[in-house]
């Protein structure tokens, strides 16, 4: 509702400074969920916590991990919520009381696991040297689908040697990453070996592979409209690619293209890249670096550089930006907390006076015929009202307000008193190689539960936190 | 403000009210005493809400209007501070008589100059013992311009002989009739706020007797008494899944309650730990199972939890977001406040206005704050950023009592003390309607909107006000005409009215509250619907259709059986729609 009267829409359209700094424990991963109110974020011990980007507070916080969270994923509703772990274990959270939907056990350490876009039942999830699979949980067992990574060799006349060789080296080949299409339909998957493989989620059968990238694919990325993919490989170049239209009815798979559009990349530093995002529309793509501070952010368009993101002096790891605003959350690698950035609008003062108006140069006045005419109050109250025979309608909605305000999507409960319900503890380094344990009420009080801060102020407060601990 | 301070010799009623107004930017805020900032005599007098009636509480009527004579003396000379152009006119004279100020606002009306007189002008009229005969003169023109309207129901009730409820014949496709159903009785003072949970099954009240009260709708049974503030309450909301309220009293302090055990829901702090230590540890739900074994001990004794403070004087309104995370607070001190709800910390101070703020509220999708004040400004704030967004003031600059979003969050509803509640279209910054009829000078009383629907599908948006002659006013809103007037529905002022669609309630300086109820259909002794009479009233009728628009927006949801729990769970979307009201 607030854009009818902000003219937000004039600010540019990505992140500009720090805006907020939130830390609850050592957080390793967040994701945004689709409305964009609630931040959910993967914890070192294993603790999901949720976050409400209004109050910039603790919402809810999940325990049932043991070991670090590695993955975030949404259902559509927003009630339900998938997290992966080091510790072999997927959990489907319900948000509406916190407690555990489902939980699928695997025999492996999991890189990521995704829910399908539509339907909180089902999952794809990569692992750590083993296949990817496909878990279906909408019966009380869950059923779990291996993957393939590699595209079916054609049944050519091979001796048994060359064939063998070939089993050995498939059987090296692992899915690092993978993620459903928008429709849910199909599942892309990033390999070892730089290669991307869309693989049918009915038939569960790779139908185009293609190799990518030189090395291995570490993170794959889709836009909400499901037209644009972002690719992240450990051969320091981050790329984007035209997804077709793989939902069509005839789909013959012989026809698949998958054009590269753009490669990102500083040729200069030589820089590789932790993590990678998609802005809301798929407009600017961010990456976080690897030893390094800044965060990037080109325009996909023209494929340039806008704007480098300094930040604490820290390096950030997993970032993720708000599914339609301009603002993006990472995690600093070192002392897990979530820094945001975001753009701040100034306060128009014509806003605070309506009779006053903000002009670029001076105008002269130029009063009206009337404007010093006495009328009778009685007159000119009655004027008034006459005038009021608009029509006014009071109750039906109109979509000025975007996207987050439907009565009746869920909505997670309020719950009271989170922040002093464990002890919140963070490592920080006081000196090269050691690490000293700092409880909440050291600094700044109570910030488990975040704080706002300045921009520029950030770095101060840090440093003379750390000095006096010296 | 309440009898406890003034009876029970209080140190709040013994000390003086000084001079000094707090000034936001001399960084000593915190050094004004109690009384700091009470400086309207205006507010001084509204204040008189949470003072005990003078029928009900003989010791509290000389120490109030002591005081009332004490702002008055000492405020034409108390300094202001202007911060920004819009206040230039800081010294407000409140005081004179009406008369010489009146004619001031026929002075020449230039847009640079008009502030001050018509400012002042305004809320000398506000204190005016004779502007009665104004706000009658003004009912004149209104009814005259109603003739006017073509669209309006041929019947046009004349608002100045203030007839009893107008529809003898059902002559508009829907009337509200709305009937005295229960009055319940227990506070010992007047009540300031009365409101129905966003579910419709409970209604909170408070009171001047420095308690709430929490009644089930239906019955009327007192279900529970919420005891821990030190002064009279202003102001109670109820959080969107009616489990949890706030009140706001004069002790400065905002506390939030949980319904079901009528215990501080910040059960942190020393309080916190005193019962609930000793608990092996249980959380959540089996921790509020223990509290309520342990109620008997913790009520009524001051030990209670730790309430929301950091207000520098009298909380006056408060207002919950639709999603219950954030609670907007307006205080004597002239700031908006939001709280992070759930750690029970303030999140962001907005500097509002330059007078006590009045009235708050948010809008439907909970981006929207609005504020008002007795400065006359009523203002549209954006909850993520805290930056005003708009100002609205009306010509004549009367001091705004109370303020409302419309049930879709589009126009702003504002009562204001010349006796007028507008309908403003906050994004044009225009009045579109002014719903004129009953009485409202000196005290802050509240209204909302409502919305009845029949099973045929016809339904009525309306505007539901208390008076200062105790009666209760609706209006339609489209059409500007009252469509019922429960009569003298209190002794004295009433003071706030709520409804949740065919539940009215109401409270006033009695120290009672009402429930009525809308009797179906057809009124008694009403004729029967006839067609003459839908034709005239087409334009109701075509409203009909628009609202049924309202459907929620059954966007491609694929957790469909999430879906469903929820429509189960909120009801059909009439009822939703009036939940937003109550916010």
């Amino acid at each position: 509702m607030n854009l009818l009267l902000s003219d937000d829409y004039l600010l540019q359209d990505y992140p500009e400074n720090i805006t907020n700094t939130i830390r609850s424990g050592h957080s390793t991963c967040v994701r945004f969920n689709r409305k964009g109110d609630y931040l959910a974020s993967g914890r070192v011990d294993g603790t999901v916590v949720i976050w409400d980007l209004e109050t910039m507070g603790v919402a809810r916080k999940l325990r049932g991990h043991s070991k670090n969270v590695t993955s975030l994923s949404w259902s559509r509703c927003g009630r339900y919520l998938l997290s992966a772990c080091q510790g072999w274990k997927v959990i489907l959270w319900d948000l509406q009381d916190g407690t555990r939907y489902r939980e699928v056990r695997f025999h492996a350490p999991i890189y990521g696991a995704e829910l399908h876009p539509w339907h909180h039942h089902q999952f794809a999830a990569s692992l750590y040297e083993e296949q990817p699979m496909l878990v279906d949980i909408t019966d009380a067992g869950d059923i779990k689908y291996v993957l393939p990574s590699v595209q079916k060799r054609p049944n050519t006349e091979m001796d048994t040697a060359t064939r063998e060789k070939q089993a050995k080296e498939d059987a090296r080949h692992m899915t690092t990453a993978i993620i459903y299409t928008a429709t849910g339909d199909h599942l892309l998957a990033g390999t070892t070996k730089g290669r991307l493989n869309i693989i049918d989620a009915r038939t569960r059968e790779i139908i185009y592979s293609e190799k990518i990238a030189t090395s291995v694919v570490t993170t794959l990325r889709i836009t909400e409209s499901g037209k644009e993919l972002l690719v992240n490989a450990q051969d320091r170049i981050i790329r984007t690619f035209h997804v077709p239209n793989l939902s069509v009815e005839d789909l013959d798979p012989d026809t698949i293209q998958m054009p590269l559009e753009h490669k990102f990349q500083d040729v200069v530093n030589r820089l590789s890249w932790n993590h990678v995002a998609f802005s809301a529309s798929g407009e600017y793509v961010a990456a976080s670096t690897y030893n390094n501070h800044e965060l990037y952010i080109w325009e996909r368009g023209h494929g340039s550089l806008v704007r480098m993101l300094e930040g604490p002096k820290e390096e950030q790891g997993v970032i993720e930006w708000h599914p339609h605003k301009a603002l993006l959350a990472a995690c600093g690698l070192e002392t897990g907390r979530i820094n945001i950035w975001s753009v701040t609008s100034p306060q128009r003062w014509s806003a605070l006076a309506p009779d006053f108006a903000e002009v670029e140069e001076n105008v002269e006045y130029i009063e009206k015929e009337d404007e010093f005419d006495i009328h009778p109050q009685e007159e000119i109250q009655k004027r008034r009202l006459d005038q009021e025979d608009e029509d006014v309608d009071v109750l039906t909605v109109t979509n000025g307000g975007g996207l987050g305000d439907d009565v009746n999507s869920f909505r997670v409960p309020i719950l009271f008193n989170l922040g002093e319900s464990d002890s919140e503890e963070e490592f920080v380094n006081v000196s090269l190689g050691t690490v000293r344990r700092k409880s909440p009420g050291d600094e700044d009080g109570g910030e488990a539960t975040g704080e706002e801060k300045a921009p520029g102020k950030k770095g101060a407060v840090a440093t003379r936190g750390r000095g006096k601990r010296r | 403000m309440s009898e406890l301070e003034s009876a029970g010799g209080h140190p709040l009623a013994e000390q003086p009210p000084p001079k000094r107004r707090r000034v936001h930017n001399d960084g000593n805020a915190e050094s004004v005493p109690r009384h700091g900032s009470l400086d309207a005599p205006l507010r001084g007098q509204s204040l008189s809400i949470r003072r005990a009636p003078k029928g009900l509480k003989e010791t509290a009527t000389p120490g109030s209007d002591d005081t009332r004579n004490r702002y008055r003396s000492s405020t034409p000379s108390s300094p202001r501070r202007s911060r920004s152009r819009s206040q230039i006119p800081t010294t407000r004279p409140r005081q004179p008589p009406r008369s010489p100020m009146y004619s001031a606002s026929q002075s020449p009306r230039s847009p640079r100059s008009r502030r001050s007189p018509t400012r002042s002008r305004s809320s000398s009229e506000s204190r005016s013992s004779t502007s009665g005969s104004r706000s009658r003169s003004r009912t004149h023109s209104r009814s005259s311009s109603s003739s006017s309207s073509a669209r309006r129901s041929p019947r046009s009730p004349d608002p100045e002989s203030q007839l009893p409820p107008p529809p003898p014949s059902a002559r508009q496709p829907l009337t509200p009739h709305y009937q005295k159903r229960v009055a319940l009785r227990g506070h010992t003072a007047a009540i300031s706020q009365v409101r129905i949970s966003p579910d419709g099954r409970w209604i909170a009240s408070a009171s001047a007797d420095g308690t709430a009260k929490i009644w089930d709708a239906q019955t009327g049974e007192n279900i529970d008494t919420l005891v821990g503030h030190m002064a009279g309450l202003s102001c109670v909301a109820w959080a969107p899944d009616s489990n949890c309220l706030a009140t706001g009293s004069d002790d400065k302090a905002i506390r939030l309650w949980d319904r079901v055990t009528a215990d501080p829901a910040h059960a942190c702090g020393d309080g916190g730990r005193a019962y609930g230590a000793g608990e092996d540890g249980k959380r959540g739900r089996a921790a509020k199972v223990d509290y309520r074994r342990k109620k008997a001990e913790t009520r009524g004794g001051m030990t209670g939890s730790r309430p929301l403070l950091g207000h520098h004087n009298y909380v006056y309104c408060l207002a919950f977001s639709p999603k219950g995370n954030i609670l907007a607070s307006g205080s004597y001190d002239e700031a908006v406040f939001l709280w992070d709800v759930r750690a029970g910390r303030l999140m962001r101070s907005l500097p509002a206005h330059s007078d006590p703020v009045s009235g708050i509220d948010f809008c439907r999708d909970g981006t929207l704050v609005v504020s008002c004040s007795t400065d006359g400004l009523i203002r549209i704030w954006d909850t993520s950023t805290g930056q005003c967004l708009r100002t609205l003031v009306h010509e004549d600059n009367p001091a705004v009592t109370n303020v409302c979003f419309s049930p879709n969050g589009r126009f702003v509803l504002a009562f204001s003390l010349d006796s007028s509640i507008r309908l403003w279209d906050y994004v044009s910054g225009a009045v579109k309607k002014t719903y004129q009829g009953h009485k409202n000078e000196g005290f802050s009383i509240g209204g909302c909107f409502g919305l009845l629907t029949e099973a045929d599908g016809r339904s009525l948006a309306f505007v539901a006000s208390a008076s200062e002659d105790g009666d209760i006013v609706l209006w339609d809103v489209i059409t500007k005409q009252i469509v019922q007037r429960l009569e003298k529905a209190h002794k004295g002022i009433c003071f706030w009215v709520d409804v949740h669609g065919g539940a009215l309630v109401s409270a006033g300086q009695d120290g009672t509250i009402e429930i009525f109820s809308h009797a179906g259909a057809l009124p008694e002794g009403g004729e029967p619907m006839n067609g003459v009479v839908r034709e005239v009233n087409g334009v109701n009728g075509h409203d009909a259709v628009r609202e049924g628009s309202i459907t929620p927006n059954a966007a491609a949801m694929a957790d469909d059986e999430l879906q469903r729990q929820i429509e189960e769970d909120a009801g059909s979307p009439m009822l939703l729609q009036v939940k937003e009201e109550q916010l």
